[in-house]
Parts: C-alpha cells; structure tokens; sequence
C-alpha cells in the first residue's frame, strides 16, 4: 500500500477509508456535484420562500413604480424593468450569502464546513451556481411581468448570458469575502444591513445615473453595481450602449480581486 | 488530469515509510499572542489505536485538532500523517482526516440517510459503497427509525449521532472524534462506543477529544492528558493509574452551604467541584476515611459519601486539579 495520489478515490477493503490524496479535474468536477447538492439541501426548508421572496421583491419593483406616475413613461418603466433583474441577481450572493456564514460562525458550523475535504474553489462554484439558482429564475419573472404590464421593447440579445454570469458572479464572490474575511459575524451582519441601503438608494441600478449627485455618480464609477446595470440593460435593449466594454473590465477586475480575497480568507489558518 | 504529488518531499520525517500510516505531532507548539495554547506538545496515534486526549476545558486540545485538519497554522513543530506532511498541506489534512467537531453538524434541512451518504459522498466515497455503509451505520448506532426525518426533527442525541455517522461513513485514516457521546442516551452510547472500537479494527487512528474519563478509560488504548497547553502524562489507562495503587478514592457530598472541612492529615491532595469533595487516601487508613466521613455527616457537614478503588479519574485529578465532569474546581 502506498501512499501515491490517484484520479479515483483510493480507498481499501475498509469501506470507503482514504488512503490517499486526490487531485486533479475529475476530483473537481466530482466535489462540485456533492456541494452543490450539500448547498441546495442545506437551503431546502428556506429555499421556496427565498425563491417567494425574490419573485415577489422583483415584481414589487417593476408594478410598484407605476404607482408614482398617472401614465408611467415607456423610457421610465423600461429602465427600471432592466435594473430590477440586476437587483435579483445580487441579493442571494450579496446578502444571503454573507449572513449564512454569519450564522454558520455563531452556531459553530464553521469548523466542520471548512474542514471538509473539498477545494476552496469548489465550494465557491457550487455557492456561485445556488446564487444563479435562487436569482436567474426571479429575475426572468421579473422581466416577463414587466414585459406584460407596460409592453416592453425589450431586446433580448445573447450577451444576457455573459451579463448575467458575470454580474452574478461579482456579486456572489462580494459576498464570499466579506462573510469569509470578516471575523465577526455581528459586523458581517452589519455591514450586509447597509449594503442593502447602498445598493438601493445610492448605486444607479434602478434609476439614471444622471439623476444622482454628480459626485456620487463619480464615485459609483469606482464600485461594481453600477457596471453590473450597464452590462445586464446592454444584453435587454436595443443598443447603442457606450461603457458596456468597461463596465465589463471593471466588473471582472472586481471578481478577479474579490475571488482571490476569498480564496486567502477561506484558506486563511492563524 | 490527475496529478502526482510527493506528499513529504525534501522535508520527508525519518520515520515515515511508505506503508507507515502513524499520526504523529512533533514539538508543536501554537501561540496566540503570549498564551501558548499548545506547547511542545508530542505524541503519536498509530493505525488501529484508539488514542483519548484528555484535559479540562482550554487546556488546548481543540487547538491541537484544529491545526491537525489544517484550520490553524502551528507556530513551530509537525504533525504528519505517514508520509504526508498535514501542516504544508492542509487540503491532504482534510481529505485525509475525518472530522466530528463538538458543535453539532449543521444537518436541520437534511434527511438522516441523505445527511450521511453526502457525506461520504463529499468524503469520495461511491454511491453504492456509501449507501451500505450508511445503512450499516444507522443499524448498528439504533438510529434507522430516523432515516427519512429531518435534521431539524431530531433530538440532541440523535443529530451526534448523525454527526458521527457523518464523519465515518467514509473514515480518513484518522478520524477525530471531539465529545462524541454528548448528549447521547446510555444504550446509544454503548452501540458508540462499539463503533469507536471497531474503527481502530478497521486500521484507523482514533483521536477521541474527551472530557468524560470513566468512558474513556474503558474504550481507549491510550491517552494524553493534557493541561494548559502541556502534554502532562501519556499511556495506557493502566499505566497512568499505576502511581495510584494501593490508594482508595473518599468522595464526599457536602451539605449546600457548607465550608468545606479541613482534611485530615493521612488524606492526599483534595478537590472540590460544587458540593463534591474528594481525595485519595491508602487503604490502610480505610477505616480512618469511613470514620471521619461519617463523623462529617453526623455534624451535618456532609450528607453521604463513597470509598472505592481509583480509576483514571483520579489519575486525571492529580494530573489537573479538575474533575472530568466538570470545567473547573479547586484545589485545597
């Protein structure tokens, strides 16, 4: 018996028992599948009614805004039927996200999640891929019901898929290193309370830019939400979109630094 | 891809071989600060045995774990598992060690089979093996009427239970089991403990985290005890209970608001947890213990008290001035 790494699980006549150390692709894609279900049957009791929530967040938005006009503008409700999707994208990553590692270091489950034998990076992708799952659903009924209610030009364009995947993903590894790298889950607590604040009254995702301080607006240039709107409203309406190219940069200069901070906070041993 | 990794490289210890599957920690020694959690700490766990680590709360045996699974750094010394060093390498320290801390496994939203055959499943186990281990393990733990039911359902004990199976459905080569037993009823906990044994039958290195010594002194094949970060004594049960032969435990239960009573010369050192007294003394001056007990309890200073044989318990006591059963005590 030696102790030589493997592509298969080596295990002895003992069912099941390691007797060495696995690495490599098929590993990976192995682990990904058992966290992914560890993830989903984790949210089960709570999942249906994050799904509610979601849904009927988004489509508050979209039927909600009509209420501040006697004849709500096309330009008005297109805006913000394109921005209530990049709303439903964040919040599972931004939010949820970090409060479950909150809960998870006050209860003492930390411990036992971290050391599990999977690679960082794929609890992380399996995280990614429930966020895309509790969001990608609420934000198409989002945009179906906005379609119906005001009629819509809207122009679905194949860089949706990017769009999304790339929005999602800055937002869920956001997420990611504030609920690793943040030691008190009260603080972590804290800080996604006011996110909330940010992202809905001082981030131009639900409203124009134009409509901002032009200092705030400056300053939005420098943070993430901003570009995910840019992105997310390119792949729905008809162009031209000047910035979309940037927006894309930025938000993937903020994923990359994100996903490396969370990658050394969860591997952080003190 | 898979991809070959020579787990030691240059810093390969002398001792491991390739078919050496001892777990050992070598000087290790973890500060936080000036407080040394651990502190030249050494022992080793070889496969099959079943090793208790012993000590009250805080003495550092939390902190010893967690650097063995690669959740803390040590600040000087080793610990390898056969030729993989698990302080360079943490991700073998996890694949290569089973885990079931003291706080209970997050399960609420799973089914108990579904709890632990993802386990093993995450632990790399195949579903056909994992599944028969699975069943096997909730037979002979007594938890098969709550296979369907969720965590959240389920009492205290059960869920550890659970946990258990959970972190040895698909056992590493060393599996750390930190308070096992808690909150686990009598006739589980004997079915436990059988499992514990047959994990060391099975070549695993068992490292049981424990503060419950009677228990452990039936089911280990040896211990360390330690305290304030110190490795105080190690060997089997027998051995650390050798230095007490030819000595009687007195316990005695005081009466509630009493003082306790100054011990009389021919008594060791004594201990008094809450309204529990207790010392050694040689069995030649059995009678002199009996007498002064009952005296005790007919000045309704005490209300009952027991003489017997030591145990490990009272080896533990001299070790740390603490009661296994309870976090602290004072020594008189």
């Amino acid at each position: 018996m030696t102790a030589a790494t493997s592509s298969e699980a080596p295990t002895t006549g003992v069912i099941g028992r390691r007797d060495g150390v696995e690495r490599g692709a098929r590993r990976w894609r192995r682990d990904y599948a058992s966290m992914l279900r560890w993830h989903l049957a984790s949210l089960r009791i709570w999942m249906a009614t994050l799904m509610s929530v979601q849904v009927l967040s988004g489509v508050g938005f979209v039927l909600g805004i009509s209420l501040f006009f006697d004849h709500i503008p096309q330009a008005v409700a297109l805006f913000v039927a394109t921005g209530v999707p990049v709303i439903n994208l964040l919040m599972v990553g931004l939010i949820l996200g970090p409060q479950l590692v909150a809960d998870q270091k006050v209860t003492g489950s930390y411990d036992y999640l971290r050391s599990m034998p999977v690679s960082r990076s794929v609890t992380a992708a399996a995280w990614y891929t429930v966020c895309l799952i509790g969001g990608v659903p609420a934000m198409v009924v989002s945009l179906a019901v906005a379609q119906l209610r005001y009629d819509l030009a809207l122009h679905v364009s194949l860089m949706i898929v990017p769009a999304v995947l790339l929005s999602c993903f800055t937002a869920t590894m956001l997420g990611y290193a504030l609920g690793h790298g943040v030691g008190n889950p009260m603080a972590t607590r804290l800080i996604t309370q006011m996110l909330i604040f940010v992202v809905f009254g001082y981030t131009p995702i639900i409203f124009p830019i134009t409509q901002m301080p032009g200092w705030l607006g400056a300053l939005n240039w420098w943070f993430p939400f901003r570009h995910m709107a840019v992105v997310v409203r390119a792949a729905l309406t008809p162009g031209p979109h000047p910035g979309v190219a940037s927006a894309y940069v930025i938000l993937a200069v903020w994923a990359a630094a994100r996903s490396a901070l969370a990658g050394r906070a969860l591997g952080r041993r003190p | 891809m898979a991809v070959s990794v020579d787990p030691l490289g240059a810093a390969t210890s002398a001792a491991a071989r390739p078919d050496d599957w001892t777990f050992r920690v070598e000087d290790l020694t973890k500060r936080f600060g000036a407080l040394a959690a651990n502190h030249a700490i050494t022992l080793r766990v070889e496969p099959g045995e079943v090793y208790g680590l012993l000590g009250p709360n805080g003495a550092g045996k939390s902190t010893l774990v967690k650097q063995t699974i690669g959740l803390l750094r040590p600040t000087s010394g080793r610990i390898t598992l056969g030729p993989f060093d698990l302080v360079a390498d943490p991700d073998a320290a996890r694949q290569l060690c089973s885990y079931l801390p003291q706080a209970q496994i997050p399960i609420d939203a799973f089914r108990v089979r579904e709890a632990i055959e993802l386990a093993g499943r995450i632990r790399g186990a195949g579903a056909k093996d994992v599944g028969q281990r699975a069943a096997a393990l909730m037979d002979a733990l007594d938890i098969g009427a709550w296979r369907n039911e969720l965590g959240q359902r389920l009492s205290g004990g059960v869920k550890r239970l659970v946990g258990f199976a959970m972190a040895t459905v698909c056992p590493g080569r060393v599996v750390i089991l930190d308070e096992p037993t808690n909150d686990v009823d009598p006739l589980r906990r004997r079915l436990l403990w059988d499992e514990i044994r047959s994990l060391g039958g099975q070549g695993c290195a068992v490292l049981l985290v424990t503060h419950n010594v009677l228990e452990a002194e039936k089911s280990v094949d040896r211990l360390a005890v330690i305290a304030d970060g110190r490795l105080v004594a190690e060997g089997t049960p027998s051995s650390l209970k050798a230095a007490d032969r030819s000595q009687l435990r007195l316990q005695v239960m005081l009466a509630p608001g009493r003082e306790t009573p100054s011990m009389p010369p021919w008594a060791g050192p004594a201990l008094r947890v809450g309204h529990n007294l207790v010392t050694r003394i040689a069995e030649a001056d059995a009678s002199e213990g009996i007498a002064w007990a009952a005296a005790l309890i007919d000045r309704g200073v005490a209300e009952e008290y027991a003489l017997g044989a030591t145990s490990l318990e009272d080896a533990y006591i001299r070790l740390t001035s603490h009661l296994s059963s309870d976090d602290g005590g004072d020594e008189l």
